[in-house]
């Protein structure tokens, strides 16, 4: 009972002490972590208490003498405040736990770590920890700073007419939003890109998917001879760089001088075909196109699971009189999309947001009247022509959200369903 | 009660920040404000140096001569650097202007003038009537943005006739003659002539000599409301471009992005008798062993000249330097007739200047003639930011014209509409 009530008094003396970082430490007489709280403090607060104070001013006002604030670097400088901000916060409540931790172990009478052990606690307990800290500070200033910057961007109405140095950046809340599902030509625009980069997506995916299995079956075949040739040839579309053979597919499909519609498509009997001045024409080669840059990945992923799956599921199924189709469906086809499921996603997400091809192609082209995006634009290269030639960042990050919303939700789900998928007893 | 206390604390800690941290600047801001006026030569220290950005690889064997002049006239150091001017002295004055690293000079392609102008990258000059009177009146145009002047012109370039020695024995005067010659010598893969009318820059040469226009001209610099490219000289020009598409002297393979690569590479290997191409061609084409011979545009049908765009670079005094009044009187000496014909002599850029059109080093080169030439019917381009939405539209216009994917008029009619939609909801 006695040593009960004397509890209470040590954990709550040292947090509330520790209310100035380290006096807490001090309490508990862990002198040396007490003064590192404590210089980490002062150091803090000394060094950033001004930047931090300006940060959250420039981040709520963005600046209010065009000429003398720059609204973006001050958007800048307010992220990084409530980074620090958050950072500092971390050390504080951690220094706070650290007191009311301590308080109690010696309200229980277990008496406090020396250096030597809180040391070897360090070592021991928080290695990982320290070992990644490293790479998570950069990860925040290198990833997670750009995407609050966008995010943030979206909700300003940052466009040429509001550009520093000249003019200041104004938050608007969710106009561009509302103005990119109300207003006629940004709402039709936006819709039509849309439905294509959807098509484009699932008709582009699906087709690279289905060659590169088809194919890697094909070859796996028992009585093939010569399996390492035409193995090696499968895999070369994947040795040149993409930038190369989209450029060169972009001359062959010429309209007028292009190798397909002068020497392929006569010799088969057929006339010129406008691939580059048509929409349909370019969207069916685009497909095309990144179907042979997109098979053999899958092609080389799935021999490698083919070679895998024991030969005694096959000879169970020819004991129980299988056909073909019955074991390819049955047996092949579940573990080769087992093992791939999650590789298969990123494809679809890859190509959702594939800008190399659909731009170095025919630049988003051919021109479509009534439409501000061109005939085979997808989101991601209408949002470069946006800031490109437009200016509109404010709407282009606007849309960069909408897009990023619509492939994570896609991606989660779609992780989540192969997870329990997974869960399944597949042998 | 522990946690109330807590938060409490948080929220006064925030809030006092906030609240301490609006910076105060009430004098700062006066500054700037007197300062701008390059009238007040005598209250304008003399700088120590004076820093410029030069185009890639046009400063070599006059720069530093012009340098060194200034330098023995004035006392002043002038130091260069050289960056591609057609985006990137642009961007990196955006980063390195409000960081405090930027030059004083820069130059930049006169259609920019506008954008840069409104984000508050450069500042107006103001220079004697007598160095106004040295260069050409439409490239002094070029420079004015809403009734001020924002730099003084240093070259000027627009697209020429330009034909192969070898096919051509000499420039036709009227377009009738052209087309009578190129029904005639086009035939498979040779061309009599070819020009990139589904390309906006060049088209304006056809739309422009029948009448059109991109926008009039107001009170106060160009009136925005005003857009004339489906008048009906507009569209009587549309009509003679689709012609030579339609009967095939054009083929359909130089229509598009990735038309230009196509012309070049037939005019290169001979198959094409005359082409419409800028200055800056010249030299790939004589590297490409074609003896080529250079003149003016020929005249349309309507025996009006054809009304090409007109590109000017300039010099440009920025925003961010303290000493306007010398930066500007640097870019006069930049500009001096002297200067600039020893500029011509080392990049072969033709200057604005009048009183060099005379001179034997450019009156005797048949390129830099032809230029000239073609300048006094040229029309410098629009350089209002609205323009940045014209080029997109019309691309799309002529396009579907060249491949008779809509007549004429209905495809002018449609993107005038976009554009005008697009200059409300952009600008």
């Amino acid at each position: 009972m006695k040593e009960s009530t004397s509890s209470t008094k040590h954990r709550k003396t040292a947090m509330l002490l520790s209310l100035i970082p380290g006096v807490g430490q001090f309490y508990n007489k862990q002198i040396l972590k007490g003064l590192v709280f404590l210089i980490l403090a002062v150091s803090f607060g000394s060094v950033f208490f001004q930047y931090i104070g300006f940060g959250y001013w420039g981040l709520i006002t963005l600046g209010e003498i065009p000429k003398l604030d720059h609204s973006i670097f001050l958007l800048i400088d307010g992220i990084i405040a409530v980074l620090l901000t958050l950072m500092g916060l971390g050390i504080y409540a951690f220094n706070l736990y650290d007191a009311y931790h301590n308080g109690k172990r010696r309200d229980l009478g277990e008496g406090v770590n020396s250096v030597r052990q809180q040391y070897h606690n360090l070592i021991d307990n928080g290695f990982p920890y320290l070992m990644i800290s490293p790479g998570f500070f950069l990860l925040i200033f290198v990833v997670i700073f750009p995407i609050i910057f966008v995010l943030l961007l979206a909700f300003t109405n940052y466009d040429l007419y509001h550009s520093p140095p000249a003019n200041l950046v104004d938050w608007v809340g969710i106009q561009n939003f509302k103005d990119i599902f109300t207003l006629d030509v940004w709402r039709s625009t936006f819709f039509s890109v849309l439905t294509w980069t959807i098509v484009w997506t699932f008709g582009a995916t699906t087709l690279q998917v289905a060659l590169g299995i088809f194919l890697a079956i094909l070859i796996n075949q028992k009585d093939l001879k010569g399996k390492v040739l035409f193995r090696t040839i499968m895999i070369l579309p994947w040795a040149v760089p993409s930038f190369i053979t989209i450029l060169i597919f972009s001359g062959m499909f010429n309209d007028t001088f292009g190798v397909i519609n002068r020497v392929i498509l006569p010799m088969i009997g057929m006339d010129a075909i406008p691939w580059m001045t048509n929409e349909t024409f370019t969207r069916i080669a685009l497909i095309m196109i990144q179907s042979w840059l997109g098979f053999p990945f899958i092609f080389a992923m799935t021999t490698g699971i083919l070679q895998s799956i024991p030969e005694e599921l096959y000879e169970a199924a020819d004991v129980d009189g299988a056909s073909v189709f019955q074991k390819f469906f049955s047996i092949t086809l579940p573990l080769v999309l087992y093992a791939t499921a999650p590789i298969l996603i990123t494809q679809y997400t890859f190509n959702f947001n594939n800008f190399n091809v659909i731009f170095l192609f025919n630049g988003g082209g051919p021109a479509l009247p009534s439409q501000n995006a061109g005939g085979t634009d997808i989101l991601i290269s209408w949002i470069y022509r946006l800031t490109m030639t437009s200016a509109q960042y404010g709407k282009a990050a606007a849309i960069t959200m909408i897009l990023s919303i619509i492939v994570i939700t896609v991606a989660l789900w779609q992780f989540r369903r192969t997870k329990s998928f997974q869960e399944e007893d597949m042998m | 009660m522990k946690k109330n206390w807590l938060v409490l604390l948080l929220v006064l800690f925030v809030a006092m920040i906030v609240a301490a941290c609006a910076p105060d600047r009430e004098e700062q801001a006066e500054a700037p404000e007197g300062s701008t006026n390059t009238e007040e030569a005598a209250t304008e220290e003399k700088p120590e140096k004076l820093v410029i950005w030069e185009d890639i690889d046009k400063s070599a064997g006059w720069l530093e001569d012009a340098i060194a002049s200034f330098e023995a006239e004035h006392g002043i150091q002038v130091e260069f650097k050289e960056l591609n001017m057609a985006d990137a002295i642009r961007d990196q004055l955006r980063l390195d202007g409000p960081a405090g690293n930027a030059p004083d000079i820069v130059t930049l392609p006169h259609d920019q003038i506008g954008q840069v102008v409104t984000e508050g990258l450069i500042q107006e000059i103001s220079v004697e009537d007598d160095v106004l009177a040295r260069y050409s009146e439409s490239s002094v145009s070029a420079q004015m943005y809403n009734g001020a002047l924002y730099g003084l012109p240093k070259a000027t370039e627009t697209p020429v006739f330009i034909y192969n020695k070898a096919l051509m024995d000499e420039a036709p005067a009227t377009m009738d003659e052209l087309y009578t010659f190129s029904k005639d010598f086009t035939s498979g893969d040779n061309y009599g002539f070819l020009a990139l009318w589904d390309n906006f820059y060049f088209a304006h040469a056809v739309l422009g000599g029948m009448g059109g226009y991109v926008f009039g001209e107001g009170a106060e610099g160009l009136d925005r409301e005003d857009i004339g490219l489906n008048n009906e000289g507009a569209v009587e020009g549309a009509d003679y471009i689709q012609q030579w598409y339609s009967e095939g002297l054009f083929p359909a393979g130089i229509v598009g992005e990735t038309g230009g690569a196509a012309m070049d590479g037939l005019f290169n290997e001979g198959k094409v008798a005359s082409v419409m191409n800028g200055p800056w061609a010249f030299q790939g084409m004589r590297d490409a062993g074609i003896d080529i011979g250079v003149a003016a545009m020929p005249t349309l049908p309507n025996g009006e000249p054809m009304k090409t765009f007109m590109g000017v670079k300039g010099w440009n005094v920025t925003s961010f330097t303290e000493y306007p009044y010398w930066s500007t009187k640097l870019i006069e000496h930049l500009t001096s007739d002297e200067v600039s014909l020893a500029r011509f002599e080392a990049v072969s850029e033709i200057p604005a200047n009048v009183a060099l059109v005379e001179e034997p080093a450019i009156a005797d080169n048949e390129g830099a003639k032809a230029v000239a030439l073609q300048s006094q019917y040229a029309v410098p381009m629009p350089n209002i930011p609205e323009m940045g939405e014209v080029w997109g539209p019309m691309a799309s216009a002529l396009q579907t014209i060249a491949t008779s994917k809509s007549d004429s008029k209905s495809a002018l009619d449609e993107a005038v509409d976009q554009i005008k939609t697009n200059i409300e909801t952009n600008h």
